[in-house]
């Protein structure tokens, strides 16, 4: 007997309203003429009774429509009821189905669990930052404007320059291809709080950047343009401020605080949301008004461009604009405009696009390896098919089961992969190095979840479906026969085919990594040219205006510098202008004497450190000619170089007595050189500014930008340096950092990268090891009665294990060198991430295949013991 | 004779209680409460088909067509297994409700 919801699956379609209708209207007539028979053989005339009849019915109109319409209810009831259990019986099936192959059922889940969860993780992170890097509204439209010299320069390092304020104003007044131009410039600022200073975050930014940003303050209000003209004291809160250190009232209006050593007016607070147009850029404590009516500040901008607008237009439309402002001052136009997206500015780009690169790969594999799990069941089940068929199940009835356990796993695992994708962003977050505020705000991109999830589902569905099918089309007849073995070898070629693509794509991946790992074993053990381990810098900030000339700061610098040198554990101190870590600069011209003067309109950029005599042998940095100032006064003009300003400027020659001078006026003094110091890597080896040219020059302390220690010990510095910094000053506060941190955070994002495309890659591998691995072991299972006979007959049991190993290596290694040969071209986009290590690494390259072979080897293990072990009797025996 | 309206609730228990038997199409559940209540029960008969509907679309019931013994085509309705424990436990329900109410109508002294 057919069951009672097939029956209704496909009778209801043909179950039309008129028919039900009609059935109601059948059983009343059928009542009323059984009601008029009765009582007419009780007596009454058949039009009494049927008079009667109707009576006792109840009126006919009205309970006709009645009925209709309790049966209508019914009908709709009963519909849903049965499609409902259908769905819970195809879904109970399925579940027992698949739990019956619980290892496979498990492969398949976590392959799908893993892909959708790293793409979703990677994508999201990659998305955040470089696609969507402001909220702003039409983010695309949103631009970066800069200025560079013309004529470039020879710093080695990317030189920008804020454009002052008449070239702002100029812009938003006649930049006419850009909807809105605004300024904002960042400064520490330090703000009073009841016990002591704080150092704060501040932005100016003029009245409308609020708007352009598309906010609107959550308290109070934004100044307006006629209250920058009277009043610059009044602020905005950042949110965060507002919540952490006033509670989050909203009465805060109206109050002052305390910046510097000025007073300010609440005037409102800025949500948090409202985030400065570049990535990285640390969040802001208060929101302070920019007067660009002042000629000689110089500000950040950003702009919107009206819509179809390119970049080199508005570049042209800015320069001539910025040259007719410098016309009109009567100066020379030496800057360049440029306008970039803020997603352009990231220094992680590369590396970003690089995870999202290996990724994509990984999803790759993992759709290879869902596609071939599922064609690896479908051959598994062909004798449960043919049973099924061969039982009257109908086609669509199969197909429908089927369609169930892919929906039934590709949802499983699509869940499991979101809340992966979920953790592993989380994760991502985590291990992120500090560089990258930026990746804090990611969050999940749901496009991508959609994307992965789609991907893999429709894999998932598609090959399970159409394998099945393929199965099920066979003969019956042949396939109940037949068992589980043998045929089906065309199937057998695309699973090899699909496992020689996930190894090519894991060998590319490994050269890749290995690479990346070379790398950053290099960056580890680079000379950096001083030793950065036991050494800090120390910069003591004090409200701005808090001493009344550099004579009053050297002083303080000076006492402070006196009294950490007796603390405990400290060596030696000195003072420096640029601490590892920093910049800074002079604007001149270089001069070398001897040669001829450059031109007196170049000006470059020559980076320059004033010290103090004691510098080097803080920094454990080496003199390699020459020696150290003899003499500090400025009369004595002394200079020291570091190798790189030697090797470029003069080669082979010494460079000891030569005068250099940079040269403003031209009639500054020459000085001479008197040592040639190491190369050293302040800033980490990434940042390649080792070997940049820079000269040392002796300097008074009021210069210094921070002091440097040396300690010997590992206590606690912090704490008594703040406590002799507020004993000279109470107003004083100091940052301790810790240089060996510096340089070691400076490694942090290649390191980073390097443990995301190393996990990447081992997943990509297992995947492939796990195909592998099936493909094997279905070809052992295919051969079980082959081998049987050929032990019954004597062949030894290692040649059997040889061939069924030889069979998974030579698939492996088919596809490692596929894969070794897309490593080849592709290491192209990984090759601005390496540090001592070529693109054409041949150990990187034998390591791929190495690790690939030996993956191959782990997966053909246990089907070649499962060869191994095959009973001659029973496989001969079997069907 | 006074004809007594059927409680509200009661006639779903009371078509139950009739294909409790056998299988019956809706004249037959009419004429057999007509003969089990001695024709005092007041009810139109359209109100027992509408029992019926709402008894089949809970799954108590169960209806097939069907051929009478004078060979009309009539939709015979069936209790469920579910319809069963249904008539069980309110049948249960209304005698003790019934026998309680019956008790305290009747009380000769305040207890």
């Amino acid at each position: 007997m057919i069951r009672r919801g097939i029956r209704r699956w496909f009778h209801l379609a043909l179950r039309r309203r008129d028919q039900w209708e009609r059935e109601v209207e059948d059983e009343i007539k059928l009542h009323l003429t059984l009601r008029a028979e009765q009582l007419t053989a009780q007596g009454a005339s058949p039009n009494e009774a049927f008079d009667e009849a109707v009576r006792r019915f109840g009126t006919l109109a009205e309970s006709r429509a009645r009925l209709i319409d309790a049966a209508r209810h019914r009908e709709a009831h009963m519909q849903r009821t049965e499609y409902l259990s259908d769905l819970r019986q195809d879904l109970s099936f399925a579940i027992r189905t698949l739990r019956r192959d619980k290892g496979w059922t498990t492969v398949t889940i976590l392959t799908l669990t893993l892909g959708i969860g790293a793409a979703t993780a990677v994508f999201s992170a990659v998305s955040s930052v470089l696609l969507h890097p402001v909220a702003y509204p039409d983010a695309d439209r949103v631009v970066l404007v800069y200025q560079q010299p013309a004529k470039g320069n020879n710093t080695g390092i990317n030189v920008t320059i804020s454009p002052s304020a008449p070239i702002i104003r100029a812009w938003k007044t006649d930049a006419h291809l850009f909807e809105a131009v605004e300024a904002f410039g960042q400064s520490d600022m330090q703000m009073r709080t009841t016990s002591d200073w704080v150092d704060v975050h501040a932005t100016r930014i003029g009245p409308d950047f609020a708007s352009f940003a598309g906010v609107r303050p959550i308290v109070g209000r934004i100044f307006t343009a006629a209250e920058l003209a009277t009043d610059k004291r009044g602020v905005l809160l950042g949110e965060g401020l507002w919540r952490t250190r006033l509670g989050a009232d909203p009465g805060v209006v109206g109050r002052s605080i305390t910046l510097d050593d000025s007073t300010y007016r609440i005037l409102g607070v800025l949500p948090a949301t409202l985030r400065l147009p570049r990535v990285g850029a640390s969040t802001t404590d208060v929101w302070l008004p920019l007067d660009l009516r002042n000629d000689h500040i110089g500000a950040s901008v950003v702009a919107r461009l009206r819509p179809g607008i390119d970049a080199t237009h508005a570049t042209a439309e800015l320069d001539s604009v910025y040259a007719r402002v410098t016309a009109a001052l009567g100066e020379k136009a030496t800057l360049h405009a440029f306008v970039a997206p803020p997603g352009r500015q990231v220094s992680f780009r590369d590396s970003l696009m690089l995870l999202g690169y290996a990724v994509a790969l990984v999803l790759l594999v993992a759709c290879a390896n869902v596609a071939h799990l599922m064609l690896a069941r479908a051959s598994t089940r062909r004798r449960e098919l043919a049973i099924r068929t061969a039982l009257g199940a109908g086609r669509s009835r199969v197909f429908r089961q089927l369609l169930t356990e892919s929906v039934l796993l590709a949802f499983a695992g699509g869940a499991l992969g979101v809340f992966a994708g979920w953790l592993g962003l989380r994760a991502i977050l985590a291990a992120s190095p500090t560089s990258l505020p930026a990746l804090t705000l990611a969050h999940v991109d749901y496009t991508t979840l959609g994307a992965a999830l789609a991907i893999t589902i429709v894999t998932s569905v598609v090959f399970g479906v159409l394998g099945a099918m393929q199965a099920g089309r066979e003969s019956t007849n042949e396939a109940l026969k037949s068992g589980t073995q043998r045929s089906a070898t065309g199937r057998g070629r695309v699973r090899q085919v699909l496992v020689v693509t996930e190894m090519a794509l894991s060998a590319t991946l490994v050269v890749g990594a290995s690479m990346l790992v070379r790398s950053v074993v290099n960056l580890q053990r680079a000379n950096l040219g001083f030793e950065p381990s036991g050494l800090y810098t120390i910069r003591p900030s004090v409200p701005r205006g808090h001493f009344g000339n550099r004579a009053a700061r050297g002083l303080f610098l000076r006492t402070l510098e006196t009294r950490i040198a007796s603390i405990p554990g400290v060596t030696s101190v000195t003072m420096a202008s640029a601490p590892p870590g920093w910049w800074t600069f002079s604007i001149g011209r270089l001069e070398i004497e001897g040669r001829p003067a450059p031109p007196a309109t170049l000006t470059e950029f020559i980076r320059v450190n004033n010290i103090q005599r004691g510098y080097f042998g803080v920094m454990r940095q080496g003199l390699v000619a020459g020696g150290e100032f003899t003499d500090t006064t400025g009369a004595a003009h002394q200079v020291i170089v570091n190798a790189g300003f030697a090797r470029k400027q003069w080669r082979d020659e010494s460079p000891i007595g030569k005068h250099i001078r940079i040269a403003h006026e031209g009639t500054e003094p020459w000085l001479t050189v008197v040592g040639v110091a190491a190369d050293a890597a302040t800033g980490g080896p990434v940042t390649g500014d080792a070997t940049s040219p820079l000269l040392y020059t002796a300097a008074a302390d009021s210069f210094a930008a921070a002091l440097l220690v040396r300690t010997s010990g590992k206590g606690d510095l912090l704490q008594p340096v703040q406590a002799l910094a507020h004993a000279i000053d109470k107003d004083a506060t100091v940052k301790l950092l810790s240089v060996e941190t510096g340089v070691a955070d400076a490694i942090a994002e290649p390191r980073f990268v390097m443990l995301l495309l190393t996990l990447f890659t081992a997943l990509a591998l297992s995947l492939a090891a796990i195909g592998l691995y099936g493909v094997v072991g279905y070809a052992v299972s295919q051969r079980t009665r082959e081998i049987g006979i050929r032990v019954a007959l004597g062949a030894p049991r290692s040649r059997i294990a040889r061939s069924v190993i030889g069979a998974g290596v030579a698939l492996a290694i088919s596809g490692t060198a596929i894969g070794l040969a897309i490593a080849h071209w592709g290491t192209k986009v990984i090759e601005t991430q390496l540090y001592g290590v070529a693109r054409s690494d041949g150990a990187s390259f034998a390591a791929a295949a190495i690790v690939l072979v030996v993956a191959a080897l782990i997966a053909c293990i246990v089907p070649a013991r499962r060869a191994l072990a095959v009973d001659p009797m029973t496989a001969i025996r079997a069907d | 004779m006074t004809r007594l309206p059927v409680v509200k609730g009661t006639l779903d228990l009371l078509v139950l209680r009739a294909l409790s038997w056998t299988p019956m199409h809706g004249f037959e559940i009419v004429s057999w409460l007509e003969r089990a209540g001695g024709g005092s029960l007041e009810l139109e008969d359209s109100a027992l088909y509408q029992a019926v509907y709402r008894l089949e679309e809970r799954g108590l019931l169960q209806a097939e067509w069907g051929v009478t013994e004078n060979n009309r085509r009539a939709r015979y309705y069936k209790i469920t297994t579910a319809g069963r424990a249904h008539l069980r436990a309110e049948t249960k329900n209304w005698v003790e409700y019934a026998d309680t109410v019956t008790t305290i109508l009747t009380a000769k002294s305040i207890p």
